[in-house]
């Protein structure tokens, strides 16, 4: 990082451009821009309760955006974050519904290991097959998203089926409240204090460790780290895992937290924009909390913005598509060579 | 039975239009995840503009000017502004998404979903009764789409472009020293993805249903893309694995209506298309060996 005010700009101009031309759309489309600008700003930060829900959703965003950090530094294009999302949750709900009996002492442990275990799984076979087979990564995670999707259908209407719900909204049955993390609020002391150990961890991971140097030069330059006699394939397996690890993790805190079971079509896109949480955060771990903050709000503005404005909710994600369209061109200066704009054709 | 079939090409179509729409651009080396996105606005603007004036014929005309617009806009900030083609690609299906779910509630005050005024003409009438009653659901795209198959190969096969991407694809210097504008091929190749996949996304709105739905496509894109790689990048093969795909969704499908005619969770029969993806994207890689060009 060659200078710190460059850097941002790099993500900032992006981020401008995206909100300018989305709010031109707007203005085009007969929208009032500043009742729209006050209700973002309301849904985010201002109205009572909204930076609650900003932080609800910064934490999720945050964690899974950890583990895309270590897959795009190693030049691993693991997307598949949804689907270890969901299978975490799968992985976390398991505990509390199978073993209700046993203190939460132990039950809470075993559904965060659960769900630790389940997204690392999801994602190890993406990186198994990648790493052993030479599979590509990009096509398979989108694939075990799908399968995800299915999967955790069928278990919210088979195996765990809560009967009093159907569809969309097909779910397990709701665990027991000694077990919960957090109330439907999803803000607690017990959340804050975990997603800051996993960002102590990240960080140390990344920033400190043998392992994260290593996985930076096996994505900037595979060649060098094999001579340097590196294993590659011991750190690619890791790095899947990791990344796994950090989604199911999330997966299982919704599970824990605010949502209190698991549901079908819950949290859809939070694994694509914790993707572009952690470009947007340069995939450093500070900057991918910052960026987690921003992205948070924009969700609690999501929801909110029906309440002050009649601009739909889906406006918002036109802006988040745009950022994510525009993040990784190169609009002034050329970017110093990192994992995220190598394109490997 | 004939229903059965019927089911299996009618979810077969926008995947082998998309599908070998996609084809060009991973040809050209560009993995193109926008697909999703495109097919979405194409299915949208089908209906919105040929709702408005009345005329399906305007409305894929319509598509089909936005997807160029759009895969021009993908293709100048992959190619131009060297933006990361799968990031950027996400990006693209995430304002699609967005995209036609705003403009359906901007302009026509609909939210969820908007029927169609138009629809695509069911050009074979089929008798009144009897087990081929069903072919006179089959719209005019679906009757045209072995001609669409001849069209592309011929595309690939024979012409100037087609030859030009497959030396890209293959030996990407070896083209530039050759002489070929990688640029502009990867353009031209990117436009003819982006007319394709109006036509998938028509064909998905208007060819049976005459509806649009926010996000219709429901990953759609992403299996036609599996269906290239699932079907090697050969315009044949990746039309047979886009029927495969569209079989695999009709048995879940039906397994839905028949229940009780199989104890397998109809899950597990959706799931087919994309473990079979795995497999087969496997198997090649593997076959493939380590120093092979990456598709992606």
């Amino acid at each position: 990082m060659r200078s710190g005010l460059a850097a941002s700009l790099r993500a900032l101009v992006p981020i401008a451009l995206a909100f300018a031309l989305g709010f031109a759309l707007f203005a085009a489309s007969g929208y009032d821009v500043a009742a729209v600008l006050a209700g973002l700003w309301q849904g985010a930060v201002a109205a009572p309760g909204s930076l609650e829900q900003s932080l609800r959703w910064a934490l999720p965003l945050a964690i899974v955006s950890l583990g895309i950090i270590i897959t795009l530094r190693t030049g691993e294009f693991n997307i598949g974050a949804q689907g270890q999302l969901l299978v975490g949750g799968l992985g976390a709900v398991a505990a509390p519904l199978l073993l209700p009996d046993l203190p939460p002492a132990i039950v809470i442990p075993l559904a965060l290991l659960g769900g630790i275990i389940g997204g690392a799984l999801w994602s190890g076979i993406a990186g198994a097959l990648k790493v052993w087979f030479n599979s590509d990564e990009v096509i398979n995670t989108l694939m075990l998203n799908f399968i995800a999707v299915l999967l955790i259908q069928w278990f919210t209407t088979g195996p765990f089926k809560d009967d009093s719900t159907r569809g969309e909204n097909a779910s397990t049955p709701r665990i027991d409240l000694s077990f919960r993390l957090s109330d439907s609020s999803g803000v607690s002391l017990e959340l804050l204090v975990i997603v800051v150990i996993a960002a102590l961890f990240a960080w140390l991971l990344v920033e400190r460790s043998p392992f994260g140097l290593q996985s930076k030069l096996v994505g900037s330059s595979p060649r060098v780290a094999a001579w340097q006699g590196l294993r590659i394939r011991r750190i690619h397996i890791l790095t899947y895992l990791l990344a796994g690890a950090f989604a199911g993790l999330a997966g299982a805190l919704e599970v824990l937290g605010p949502s209190g079971r698991l549901v079908t079509g819950a949290t859809p896109t939070l694994g694509f924009t914790a993707i572009v949480v952690a470009i947007v955060g340069l995939l450093r771990v500070p900057g991918a909390l910052l960026a987690a903050l921003f992205f948070g709000g924009l969700q609690a503005a999501i929801l909110f913005l029906p309440i002050v404005t009649n601009l739909p909710s889906s406006g918002l994600r036109i802006i988040e598509g745009l950022v994510a369209l525009l993040i990784t061109a190169q609009f002034i200066w050329r970017r110093r060579r990192d994992s995220a704009s190598e394109s490997e054709a | 039975m004939e229903q059965f079939v019927v089911t299996t090409i009618r979810l077969s179509v926008p995947l082998i239009f998309a599908g070998l729409g996609g084809l060009f651009s991973v040809r050209a080396g560009i993995f193109h995840i926008g697909i999703e996105g495109l097919m979405l606005a194409g299915a949208f603007v089908t209906v919105a503009i040929g709702s408005a004036l009345g005329s399906v014929w305007l409305g894929i005309g319509g598509a089909i000017a936005v997807n160029l617009l759009l895969s021009w806009v993908y293709w100048f900030l992959i190619d131009r502004l060297k933006a990361d083609m799968i990031i950027a690609g996400l990006g693209l299906t995430t304002l699609c998404v967005g995209g036609t779910a705003f403009l359906m509630s901007a302009f026509f005050n609909k939210r969820g979903s908007m029927t169609s005024q138009v629809r695509l003409p069911q050009p074979v009438v089929g008798p009144q009764e009897g087990l081929l009653a069903y072919v006179s659901e089959l719209s005019l795209l679906a009757w045209l789409l072995p001609l669409f198959v001849l069209i592309v190969w011929l595309l690939l096969r024979r012409s100037r472009l087609g030859l030009q991407l497959a030396a890209i694809g293959e030996y990407p210097y070896a083209a530039e020293a050759a002489g070929v504008n990688i640029s502009r091929s990867k353009l031209y190749a990117m436009l003819i993805t982006g007319i394709c996949c109006a036509l998938a996304g028509a064909e998905l709105a208007v060819g049976g249903l005459a509806a649009f739905s926010e996000n219709m496509t429901n990953g759609r894109g992403f299996i036609a893309l599996a269906a290239i790689l699932f079907g090697s990048l050969d315009p044949i093969r990746t039309t047979l694995a886009g029927l495969f795909f569209g079989l695999a969704n009709a048995v879940g499908i039906n397994s839905q209506i028949y229940a009780g005619a199989s104890n397998v969770p109809r899950q597990f029969i959706l799931m087919l298309p994309f473990a079979a993806t795995i497999f087969f994207v496997t198997l090649r890689g593997y076959a493939s060996g380590r120093n092979a060009p990456r598709v992606s």
